[in-house]
């Protein structure tokens, strides 16, 4: 990653206050081209607020999140992902009805162009445009190794082959922003570098990465940068190597999970929310 | 033939065909019954779609069919309209309340939205027993007939191939839309709501599509039921047939289209054979049919095809 200087998104004095308790409190970052930027914290540091935050599930106390300039905050979900932000939810949230193919094409609705006018009259264009995002499908299936599963029921994947075709459905959208809530949480230590080998594919694609995780030892090596939330507050930001040895991050680990290595893969953070 | 059948267009050609050519081989009480299998499969696959596809758990999918029926025989009677005017100002009609419903009942999800679409549903019949002249009272609307069509009188088997027309109709309508981005984006608010929306699907505008389409498609039904016996009258969009439409499509299979037009076709059968035999008790047979679907096969018959298909092909 070389050409990181333009700034996609920019938070500002993000705040979210539930009651008396504040959730996140004034917290700035900066999500750059191109970037994978971890977000980081122990349980109850305010990560999965954050991610709500901006994926537009809350409305947000104070602050600005903004996307090349245009503020975000306040956009409902859809409109947020028709900018190009897309999402994958922590507890796998798969259209159950459907088959793995469709389910990555409905990822790909803010791609659609044609009306229900053309698609009901079965225009030439509406056609192409169906056979071309069906290409793109199988083209993610294949992408995050669901090949053999494309017509299978979403009911009959593992919670690992869930956590795949989430991020296959996300990248349908053509985002230019991901955003992982914590996607290691669950996985095997197999499934988890697997995963890890799939963002690194989609952050050489030109996407930039927004990981929202608690697991240190699957993002460090991932991230190109480092945020760390401690209740609600950033207390650091930079390269993974120098987070890894900040005395405030060693601190806030040590007294929450007994340090840096044992808060991997636990997964099973409260939120504060759903 | 199994293999020309296989061409998409070859099928619609003999699907119409087929159904065009029943009406006159049929004896007259045998061809009312076959028109009003039609007008119910009409109404089944579009519910199917409203409810069975896009999740609204709406009740109100019968009284849009009744809102049809009245609209076009009062502005064809009472208003002077002519034939072509008074469908269309009947179908907009339809469209317009179905669109305030729907802008109403986007918030309402599950049994609040059974809830509020039974009372609009109601509240419909309560209009057409208090509509006085307009709506004929508690008597309902009689002693019309369909219009002559370019001084063409169109009548008996000729009759039953509007209601052909409007089935299938309503049918190609709702499979294009199913196969396309709508359609995905309909089944995924049905299954997820927070994950369709996180995929970029506008919920609400989704929602309000579905319901108003689907209410305009049994309105169109309807209209043609209204001249089957050249009478309207409040019980027949009252609440029995309003949960009628909802179990066909819950027999059958609910989300398929196939499963939709066998329910239908079932439950209007289990009628028209019980009743002439066992009288009111037909109402019995039609119950241990649901329960039992409801019980032992929640995905319904096409789910139990399905089922018995995949043993077979694993068999070989």
């Amino acid at each position: 990653m070389s050409a990181m200087d333009k700034t996609l998104i920019e938070v500002r004095g993000l705040t979210k206050n539930f009651g008396g308790l504040t959730a996140v409190d004034g917290l700035d970052f900066d999500l750059k081209e191109g970037e994978v930027l971890g977000l980081i914290g122990p349980n109850g540091a305010g990560k999965s607020t954050t991610f709500n935050l901006l994926s537009g599930g809350y409305p947000a106390s104070a602050g600005s999140v903004r996307l090349e300039g245009v503020e975000m905050l306040g956009l409902p979900p859809h409109r947020i992902a028709a900018r190009g932000i897309m999402r994958t939810f922590q507890h796998n949230m798969p259209f159950e009805g459907m088959s793995v193919a469709d389910n990555v094409l409905v990822g790909a609705h803010t791609t659609m162009r044609s009306g229900l006018i053309p698609v009901l009259l079965g225009a030439g264009a509406a056609r192409a445009e169906e056979r071309k995002a069906r290409e793109r499908a199988d083209e993610l299936i294949d992408f995050v190794g669901l090949g053999e599963f494309r017509d299978a029921e979403v009911t009959t994947l593992s919670f690992g082959q869930g956590r795949l075709l989430e991020t296959a459905r996300a990248l349908a959208g053509e985002p230019r922003i991901m955003l992982f809530d914590e996607p290691a949480a669950g996985l095997t230590p197999g499934e988890c570098d697997r995963l890890a080998e799939i963002i690194r594919g989609i952050a050489a694609r030109g996407i930039s990465i927004l990981l929202i995780e608690h697991d240190m030892r699957f993002l460090l090596p991932l991230a190109d940068r480092v945020v760390v939330l401690n209740f609600g507050r950033k207390i650091a930001d930079g390269a993974p190597d120098t987070i890894r040895s900040d005395p405030a991050v060693v601190d806030a680990y040590l007294g929450e999970a007994g340090g840096v290595g044992a808060a991997a893969g636990s997964g099973a953070e409260p939120r504060p929310h759903a | 033939m199994g293999a020309a059948l296989s061409h998409p267009w070859l099928r619609w050609v003999a699907g119409i065909v087929a159904l065009s050519i029943i009406p006159f081989v049929l004896q007259p009480y045998e061809l009312d019954l076959y028109r009003k299998m039609l007008f119910w499969v009409a109404l089944a696959i579009s519910y199917n779609f409203l409810f069975g596809i896009a999740g609204q758990m709406a009740l109100s999918h019968f009284a849009f069919a009744g809102i049809g029926a009245y609209t076009v025989v009062i502005l064809l009677t009472q208003a002077d309209f002519g034939l072509g005017i008074a469908v269309v100002a009947a179908l907009l009609l339809a469209a317009i309340l179905a669109f305030i419903v729907s802008f109403a009942a986007t918030r309402l999800e599950g049994f609040y939205l059974a809830l509020a679409t039974l009372a609009f549903a109601q509240l419909l019949t309560v209009v057409l027993n208090e509509g006085g002249s307009l709506t004929g009272g508690t008597g309902g609307l009689t002693s019309y007939s369909f219009p002559a069509v370019f001084g063409v009188k169109i009548e008996g088997p000729w009759y039953a191939l509007v209601m052909v027309a409007v089935m299938l109709g309503t049918l190609a309508i709702l499979l294009r839309i199913d196969r396309s981005w709508f359609g995905r984006a309909c089944r995924a608010i049905r299954d997820n709501t927070e994950a369709a929306a996180a995929m970029g699907v506008d919920v609400a505008r989704t929602k309000i599509i579905v319901f108003t389409l689907t209410s305009v498609m049994a309105a169109a039904a309807g209209m043609v039921y209204a001249f089957f016996d050249n009478t309207v009258n409040p019980p027949v969009f009252g609440l029995e047939n309003a949960f009628l439409v909802l179990f066909m499509v819950i027999v059958g299979g609910s989300g398929s289209h196939a499963g939709a037009i066998i329910g239908a076709v079932l439950l209007r059968l289990t009628q028209d054979i019980l009743e002439p035999i066992v009288g009111h008790y037909h109402a019995l047979g039609f119950g241990v049919v649901v329960v039992a679907a409801i019980l032992f096969q929640p995905k319904g018959l096409i789910g139990a095809w399905d089922a018995l298909r995949a043993r077979i092909k694993a068999r070989k």
